[in-house]
């Protein structure tokens, strides 16, 4: 039995876009933040919802957005959440860092930075995330590196930058950061850059084999569809969402995972019921933790990503039970891949 | 480090390196046990005072987990 089959009461962890807002327009945003939304949750109400994920010993709430920097209530949320012992983990585009967040952040061991940046140079990551932001970025990790933060910085891997990986890792180094990769998923804006931006195969397995080389790079679980056994043993190699984690919308609407917000995926409200009723008994989690995509339960690596990432099958096939478009496994012969021990 | 009850046993995080360990300890074990408050011999006297399962087969267990735990860095010696 793996680990993901052990069934929790309450997520590991929690993926939180606290709004929509953002000074940023990045082609790949997974949620398509622009402006803040009308009825985005009030302070009190995320209150509410944090002394419940308390209560439930959820360990860790990663914020995004949206630029979570950016919501008003945000740093007196975070203080919030401090006090009840809750890791934070900050998804920020870095441009938006005032000295009052940074000194929250300092010699807080409840707190992680991890600063989005696309590209190793400016006409690279300008090209994503906008004209200009490459020095107001820069400028911003500056700020928060040599401080007593843990610090990442985090590249969304596509076809413009995935060729720099090795200069964001340098880049990232220097100013005493890891780098993470994260996979682009055809979510949010994403789904509309998706066919320009996407790795094709080859790149793919390029950056398959840099990532078993490269043990320090952090991923999450971004890309166990194509992981090597190797890196297999550095964390997380399937799907986490409705077992280990979940999301929750700026509204409160809690979804299987970030990528996931589509009505249809949406597990409920949390200005109408409680995350434990939710977790425990919403149709579309108890779907998501049966889900074995039937076109991989003969491949003999099934049991080692159980389909892969079923965001990237669900926005190109419009179906959940189908694998994951970039697997590996699928694409042909040429790809030679460790067997199973 | 941080630990929570769940039905088939403990569930311990390690915040600093965003690390978990699983441990099937069924009702053997809650998350007070890891307090700094308890010995070794305390929580097996618990153990089967609570389960009514003999204090030697509990003691050959016990070690072993706490071993495994004291290798993940989850416990260390002096904070159980």
């Amino acid at each position: 039995m793996k680990y993901a089959d052990w069934p929790l009461a309450a997520p590991v962890n929690i993926t939180w876009e606290i709004t929509h807002q953002c000074n940023l327009r990045c082609v790949h945003c997974l949620s398509a933040s622009s402006e803040a939304s009308e009825d985005e949750l009030a302070f009190d109400e995320c209150k509410r919802i944090v002394d419940e994920l308390a209560e439930l010993k959820v360990f860790e709430i990663n914020f995004g957005g949206g630029e979570p920097l950016l919501k008003d209530y945000f740093l007196p949320l975070l203080s919030y959440i401090h006090k009840k012992g809750i890791v934070t983990c900050i998804s920020t585009n870095g441009t938006c860092l005032t000295d009052e967040a940074i000194a929250l952040f300092d010699n807080n061991p409840l707190v992680n930075v991890q600063v989005s940046l696309d590209g190793a140079t400016a006409e690279v990551n300008d090209a994503i995330r906008g004209r200009g932001t490459f020095p107001q970025i820069i400028a911003g990790i500056e700020r928060l590196a040599g401080k007593n933060i843990p610090l990442s910085i985090n590249s969304v891997v596509t076809s413009r930058n995935y060729f720099q990986l090795k200069e964001l890792k340098e880049l990232a180094v220097s100013y005493g950061a890891n780098l993470r990769v994260s996979r682009f998923r055809p979510s949010g804006r994403a789904r509309a850059s998706w066919e320009a931006l996407r790795l094709n195969s080859l790149q793919l397995k390029e950056l398959a084999d840099w990532l078993n080389g490269e043990p320090d790079i952090l991923t999450g679980d971004s890309f166990f569809s194509i992981s090597q056994d190797g890196r297999r043993q550095l964390g997380l190699d399937m799907c986490g969402a409705c077992k280990m984690t979940c999301c929750i919308d700026p509204f409160g609407d809690v979804y299987p995972c970030a990528f996931l917000q589509a009505e249809e995926l949406r597990g409920g409200s949390l200005r109408e019921k409680t995350l434990k009723d939710i977790w425990d008994n919403a149709q579309t989690f108890n779907y998501f933790r049966n889900l074995e995509p039937e076109s991989c339960r003969s491949c003999p690596r099934f049991d080692k990503c159980r389909g892969g990432c079923p965001a990237v099958a669900y926005f190109i096939n419009q179906d959940l039970n189908s694998a994951d478009p970039e697997c590996l496994a699928n694409w042909s012969g040429e790809l030679t891949l460790p067997s199973t021990p | 480090m941080q630990v929570r009850k769940e039905g088939w046993g403990l569930l311990f995080y390690h915040q600093t390196r965003h690390k978990m360990c699983f441990v099937r300890s069924g009702d053997w074990l809650y998350p007070e046990h890891f307090d700094g408050t308890w010995t070794e011999q305390n929580i097996i006297e618990d153990i089967a005072a609570r389960t009514g399962t003999p204090a030697e087969i509990i003691e050959h267990s016990l070690p072993k987990l706490t071993k495994r735990l004291t290798s993940s860095r989850l416990i260390t010696h002096e904070v159980r």
